[in-house]
C-alpha cells in the first residue's frame, strides 16, 4: 500500500432496489492532492461520495483513512474522520455575518457561556488572513457574491479541522475571475496538506485544478489519469466511450424576416435597460455576459416572472398586454429557468405529470377529467424522445439524477409546442452526454421553426448551439456576433 | 395476484392507518359486545360527519401548503344566517344556498388574502375566524335559533335506505366525490402540483393565485355545508357552535398523512381514515365507559402514536430520496 495515501475506498459495491450503481469501485486519495472525480450523470460518482459522507451505506467494500479501517455510517462519522463536504447547494444563513456563518454551531463563548462576538470576529479574521482573502467579517452573507459564499463554505469546513475536503460542483455558479480566486485558495490549502476531492462537469476546470483524475463509468473505475498528461478528449472518451460533442447541423434559416419575438426598449431600473432584441422563427439566439450582467433578469422579465419599468414584448408582431407566465404560455412562449431545484419541477410528482404540466387541459376528456391512457402514452413517447433515463414514467422526478431532471423540465416545455422557447442556463450541472442530447433537441426544435433564446454563461455552449450571440454588459447590449464568426477567447474578451 | 398488487400499491401509503383501524376493531369486538354492529359503525361515521366534511376542504388547503383556521367561524356564521333566513320564512333550499354563498364568500376573502395580498395562511384565516365569529355574535346577540322546517331537518338529519342517517350519506358522497376530483381531474392534479412546488407551476404557466383561491373557496363551501348538517341534527343554531372544529379537521388530515410542513402530500382517502380513527377512539372510550375526564388525554395519545408511526415509516422509505425543504405558497403565489 502506498505510504502517502490519505484516503482509500476499496471495492465499493452498492445497489438500489436491485439496480447496481457501484460495481466494485476503488478510489485513492493522496495526502495534499487535488483529485477530481468525473463521470456522466448516473455513473455513480455522487453515490460514491454519499457513501463517503455516510448518507448511503455501502453493500460491500472498505474505507481506509490514514491506513486505518474507517467505519462511516452517518454524516457525523465522516466529520469525525476530518472529511468535510462543500455541497453544490450552499448551506448559508443569509442574515448572519461572515464570521457567524464560518463558526456556526461553534461560536466562541465568553466566561458566562454567552456568545462572544468580538472573539468570533477575531478568529474569523485570522482565518481570512491565512488564506489571504479580503472580506469584511461583519458583512451579512446574503449580500455576498457567489464565489465569496463558496469561500465561506470552505472556511467553515476548515474550522472543523478538515484534512479531506470534498467540493461538489463548486465552480458551476462562478464566473471566470471568481474561478481563478477559488482555484488559488484550493492551491493554498493543498500546500497546507489538505487533500481535496473535486467533483465537476467542467472539463477545463478539472484539468486546471487537479493533480489526478479518476473517471467513473457505469459503476466502475474507468481509469486514473495525471491531469497534466491528458486533454479534454481523453476525459470525454473515458467518461462516454467516445467523444460526443460537436456542433449540430443546422438547417438554413428559411425566412429571417419572420420575427417570432421582439423586445422594444425593455428596461428595469438598475438591472438592465434599453434592450432591443429580435428573434426570428427557426433561429437560436444566444445571450452571454458575466454574472450580474443581467441575463437571468432579462429572461425572467420577458416571461413575466419579474416586473419591468418600461418596454414592450411583441410575439409574432403583436404586443402582449399582460406579461404573466400563464398569459405568455397562451401566446406560445415557454421557459426553462436557471434554478432547476427551486423552479424546475415538482419533486413528488411523476415524470408523467411533470412533463405534461403545461398541457393538462389537452390531456382531458370532458369536464376536466383526465384521460389517463392518453397522458401515459403521450408522456411515454416524450420521455423516449427526450432520452430520459428512468425505471418508469411513474417515477417521481425528485428521484432522478440532475441531467434527467433537466430533460423532464425541457420535456414540459417541448410538450407545450411553443413558438418561442426561452432557456436560462439550460445545461447547468448536466453531464457532457446529456448536454449533447439537449443541444440536439434544441437544434431539432429550431429546424422545425421554433425561435429559441439561450441565456448562458458557458461560452462553449453558446458557440456550439446558437446562430447569433448577443453580448450583454452591465445590463446593456453591446454587440451581436455570428457564432460561426467568433471563438471562445474573442467572446470572453468581449464580455469582460 | 396482479389485482392485489395494484390494490396494495394504492393503499400502501395508508397501510399503517388501515392496520390501526383493523387492530382497534378486533380488540374492541372482543372487549365490547356492542361494538361489532352495523348500527355502531353508522354511529361512528355520524359522529365524525361534521368535521369529516370540513376536513375534506382542509385537506385541499393543506395540499397547497396552506392552513385554514377559519372553518369554525365560517360554519357558525353561515349556519346562523341559514337558520335566521328559514325562521324569517325563506324556503329551506334557498336558505341552504345562502349558507353556501356565505361560505364561498369567506373562502374568497381567504383566498384573496393569501394569494394576492400575500398574507401567510395561518394569519389570514385566523383573522377571518375572529371576524366571522364576531359577525355571528353581532347578528345573534347571543340568542340561539331553533324550530326549523320539516324539509330541512329531513335534508340534514333524516334517514334513508333503511336506517342510514343523511349525515352519513352526505359524508360518504362528498368523500367519494372529492377523492375522484383530486385524483382524476385536471384541477385536482393541479392542486397537487401547486402544493408540490408553486415556483415550478408558475413557470409552467399555471395561475397559482386562481388555484389557491379555489381551494379556500371550496373549503369555505364545505364548512358551510357541514354547518347545515350540524344545525339540522341539533334542530338548533346555538351561538357557541363548532368550537375547535379547525383543530379537529387539521388533526384528521394529519393522521391521514397530509403534510402541514410541505404541500403536495396527502390524500382524501387518508383523511377519511383519519376521521374514522378519531371516531373509533371516541366510540371505544364511550363503550368502555371511560370517564369523560380521560377522553381528551387518550385521544391525544392515540393521535400522537398514529402520526409518529407514519413519520417513522416515511423516514424508512424515504431514504436515499430527499424531499426538498418546505416552502411557503406565499413566496411564489
Amino acid at each position: 500500500m502506498e505510504k502517502d495515501l490519505k484516503l482509500e475506498m476499496r471495492d465499493i459495491y452498492k445497489d438500489f432496489a436491485g439496480n447496481p450503481v457501484l460495481k466494485g469501485v476503488t478510489f485513492q486519495l493522496r495526502r495534499g492532492e487535488v483529485h477530481s472525480l468525473m463521470g456522466a450523470n448516473g455513473a455513480g460518482k455522487s453515490t460514491l461520495v454519499k457513501i463517503l459522507n455516510g448518507i448511503h451505506n455501502a453493500d460491500a467494500g472498505t474505507i481506509y483513512i490514514d491506513g486505518q479501517n474507517a467505519n462511516i455510517k452517518r454524516s457525523e462519522d465522516a466529520e469525525k474522520y476530518g472529511i468535510s463536504f462543500v455541497h453544490q447547494e450552499l448551506n448559508i444563513c443569509p442574515d448572519l455575518s461572515v464570521a457567524e456563518n464560518i463558526f456556526i454551531g461553534r461560536l466562541e463563548k465568553n466566561r458566562f457561556g454567552l456568545y462572544d462576538m468580538t472573539k468570533t470576529k477575531k478568529k474569523a479574521q485570522e482565518l481570512l488572513d491565512m488564506i489571504q482573502i479580503n472580506l469584511d467579517v461583519t458583512e451579512k452573507v446574503g449580500r455576498l457574491r457567489g464565489a465569496e459564499k463558496q469561500i465561506i463554505e470552505i472556511l467553515k469546513a476548515l474550522t472543523m479541522n478538515a484534512s479531506v475536503l470534498v467540493l461538489d460542483e463548486p465552480t458551476s455558479s462562478l464566473n471566470e475571475k471568481e474561478k481563478k480566486t477559488f482555484f488559488e485558495i484550493v492551491d493554498r490549502l493543498k500546500k497546507q496538506g489538505v487533500s481535496t476531492i473535486f467533483i465537476s462537469h467542467f472539463l477545463k476546470d478539472v484539468l486546471t485544478i487537479s493533480d489526478r483524475v479518476t473517471v467513473i463509468k457505469d459503476g466502475v473505475n474507468n481509469g486514473v489519469f495525471y491531469a497534466k498528461d491528458i486533454d479534454k478528449d481523453t476525459l470525454i472518451t473515458a467518461m462516454m466511450g467516445s467523444a460526443t460533442i460537436k456542433r449540430q447541423d443546422r438547417k438554413k434559416i428559411q425566412n429571417e424576416n419572420q420575427i417570432a419575438m421582439e423586445l422594444i426598449d425593455f428596461s428595469s431600473s438598475n438591472k438592465f435597460g434599453n434592450i432591443n432584441l429580435k428573434v426570428s422563427k427557426g433561429s437560436i439566439l444566444g445571450v452571454c455576459g458575466l454574472l450580474g450582467a443581467g441575463k437571468t433578469e432579462i429572461a425572467r422579465a420577458i416571461f413575466g416572472l419579474d416586473p419591468i419599468d418600461s418596454g414592450r414584448v411583441l410575439i409574432n408582431g403583436e404586443k402582449i398586454d399582460k406579461v404573466t407566465p400563464d398569459n405568455m404560455l397562451i401566446n406560445g412562449v415557454t421557459m426553462v429557468s436557471e434554478d432547476r431545484k427551486v423552479e424546475g419541477f415538482i419533486p413528488l410528482l411523476s415524470i408523467r405529470e411533470n412533463s405534461t404540466l403545461s398541457i393538462f387541459n389537452k390531456m382531458c376528456k370532458q369536464a376536466g377529467i383526465f384521460d389517463y391512457a392518453k397522458q401515459i402514452s403521450y408522456s411515454e413517447e416524450l420521455a423516449k424522445k427526450m432520452t430520459v433515463k428512468c425505471s418508469s414514467i411513474e417515477q417521481p422526478v425528485g428521484s432522478l439524477s440532475g441531467g434527467n431532471q433537466q430533460k423532464v423540465v425541457i420535456s414540459r416545455c417541448v410538450a407545450a409546442e411553443p413558438s418561442v422557447f426561452i432557456l436560462d442556463e439550460p445545461t447547468r450541472g448536466v453531464d457532457v452526454h446529456a448536454k449533447a442530447e439537449i443541444y440536439q433537441i434544441l437544434t431539432n426544435m429550431a429546424n422545425n421553426g421554433v425561435a429559441i433564446i439561450v441565456f448562458s454563461s458557458e461560452l462553449e455552449e453558446l458557440l456550439e448551439v446558437c446562430d447569433d450571440i448577443v453580448i450583454l454588459k452591465k445590463g446593456r447590449i453591446t454587440e451581436m456576433v455570428r457564432a460561426t464568426d467568433t471563438d471562445k477567447n474573442t467572446l470572453l474578451s468581449k464580455i469582460s | 395476484m396482479k389485482i392485489f398488487k395494484r390494490l396494495y400499491s394504492n393503499v400502501a401509503e395508508q397501510m399503517v392507518l388501515i392496520v390501526i383501524i383493523v387492530l382497534f376493531s378486533v380488540v374492541m369486538s372482543i372487549v365490547s359486545p356492542y361494538f361489532f354492529r352495523m348500527s355502531n359503525f353508522v354511529n361512528i361515521v355520524q359522529y365524525v360527519s361534521v368535521y369529516g366534511i370540513t376536513a375534506i376542504g382542509m385537506t385541499m388547503v393543506i395540499l397547497t401548503g396552506g392552513i385554514n383556521l377559519s372553518v369554525g367561524g365560517t360554519l357558525a356564521l353561515s349556519a346562523w344566517v341559514a337558520a335566521f333566513s328559514m325562521l324569517a320564512g325563506v324556503p329551506w333550499p334557498l336558505a341552504i344556498l345562502i349558507a353556501l354563498v356565505i361560505g364561498s364568500a369567506v373562502g374568497t376573502i381567504n383566498g384573496f388574502a393569501v394569494s394576492v395580498i400575500g398574507i401567510p395562511p395561518l394569519i389570514a384565516t385566523l383573522a377571518l375566524e375572529q371576524t366571522t365569529r364576531g359577525l355571528q355574535l353581532v347578528f345573534s346577540k347571543g340568542k340561539p335559533l331553533y324550530g326549523f322546517p320539516e324539509g330541512f331537518l329531513k335534508f340534514g338529519a333524516g334517514k334513508v335506505i333503511g336506517d342510514i342517517p343523511m349525515s352519513v350519506l352526505w359524508t360518504l358522497i362528498l368523500f367519494v366525490f372529492f377523492a375522484f376530483f383530486l385524483g382524476n381531474t385536471r384541477l385536482g392534479r393541479t392542486i397537487y402540483a401547486v402544493g408540490g412546488n408553486a415556483n415550478a407551476t408558475k413557470i409552467a404557466g399555471i395561475n397559482n393565485n386562481r388555484i389557491i383561491s379555489f381551494v379556500y373557496v371550496m373549503c369555505g363551501i364545505l364548512s358551510s355545508f357541514a354547518g347545515i348538517i350540524l344545525i339540522a341534527r341539533m334542530d338548533s343554531a346555538p351561538t357557541a357552535i363548532a368550537t375547535g372544529l379547525d383543530m379537529q379537521a387539521i388533526t384528521a388530515c394529519v393522521i391521514g398523512g397530509a403534510s402541514v410542513t410541505c404541500g403536495g402530500k396527502g390524500r382524501i382517502f387518508g383523511t377519511f381514515l383519519g376521521i374514522i380513527i378519531m371516531g373509533l377512539i371516541q366510540n371505544s372510550l364511550d363503550l368502555l365507559n371511560v370517564s369523560a375526564y380521560y377522553q381528551q388525554f387518550v385521544q391525544g395519545l392515540v393521535i400522537f402514536a398514529a402520526v409518529a408511526l407514519d413519520a417513522l415509516r416515511n423516514k424508512q422509505s424515504g431514504k436515499g430520496f430527499k424531499i426538498p425543504l418546505p416552502r411557503s405558497t406565499r413566496s411564489a403565489a
